[in-house]
């Protein structure tokens, strides 16, 4: 998974080997506050609720690793922790994520909510696609909040989003892959 | 005369019994067919989760996924199957809820 947002860009590589766990490794370049972090990250479905038409899930995640400011200096320990929850039906799409950073030089935290609907219902293996709303928060950063729309293309193994975020004049893409 | 005879073997291949007789082994060559109903599949990854935890299986033939009725269709292999609680174990390990599995050709 690869993410390039309006304050970071991030890539994750993991591995699930349940539907309730995944471990993998993480990396993080965020030019918002000015910092990176590569390291090891675990995510763990806490609850999911599965209904007839809908499925909620709430996540928890957390990685340790190292970080290193822009300002120089040595790489130090570093970790982070979040919780992430979600909502969806075939039509609606609704999300919350936060994490906070202990970056040994410094910390720093981050919030982020997506309302998304699809515009058709497709058939399992059709293209679907999303238009989405998405609001980040992140206290440290140069310009703090930020609202990206975006429309996600689901097809098959892949997903990729493609957004714009007025505020910090950037593209907004992601793309997961699943094998 | 040989030509009498063979036209004369190949129609009696053709009576009714001869093709209901026919029609009965086509079923069972083909396999049942089991229906889970299931709560929770809502996208093409629950889907491909679905797909891939049933196609592991050595009875399962085929998988096929209808999201609209949360369904999953599965098509056993000749002479197999898999029981209910084995299904449920299933969908479980798929991460989604069972609520019925139906057996359509039994």
């Amino acid at each position: 998974m690869q993410q390039n947002t309006a304050d970071f860009a991030s890539l994750h590589a993991h591995y699930s080997p349940t539907f309730q766990d995944s471990v993998g490794i993480y990396a993080e370049d965020n030019w918002g506050s000015d910092w990176r972090f590569a390291g090891v990250h675990y995510n763990r479905l806490l609850k999911r609720w599965n209904a007839q038409h809908s499925q909620a899930n709430l996540y928890v995640k957390a990685g340790a690793g190292g970080a290193e400011s822009y300002q120089g200096g040595d790489s130090e320990l570093a970790g982070f922790v979040g919780v992430a929850a979600d909502w969806e039906t075939r039509r609606w799409f609704v999300s919350y994520e936060a994490r906070g950073y202990d970056l040994g030089f410094d910390q720093d935290a981050r919030q982020s909510a997506r309302i998304g609907v699809a515009p058709y219902i497709g058939d399992y293996g059709d293209l679907h696609t999303w238009l989405m709303l998405q609001v980040e928060n992140q206290a440290e950063a140069d310009t703090p909040t930020t609202v990206t729309p975006l429309v996600r293309f689901f097809y098959g193994v892949q997903l990729l989003e493609i957004g714009y975020t007025p505020e910090t004049d950037r593209f907004l893409t992601n793309w997961i892959i699943r094998f | 005369m040989i030509r009498s005879m063979l036209i004369a073997f190949a129609l009696a291949g053709l009576t009714p019994a001869a093709l209901a007789q026919s029609d009965a082994v086509s079923a069972a060559d083909a396999g049942e067919t089991v229906v889970a109903k299931v709560n929770g599949m809502v996208c093409d990854f629950c889907a491909q989760a679905v797909t891939k935890v049933f196609g592991r299986e050595d009875a399962v033939e085929s998988v096929d996924v209808d999201l609209d009725n949360g369904e999953i269709k599965v098509a056993m292999k000749p002479g197999q199957t898999l029981d209910d609680a084995k299904i449920e174990s299933l969908v479980r390990k798929s991460g989604y809820a069972l609520v019925a599995v139906e057996r359509p050709s039994a």
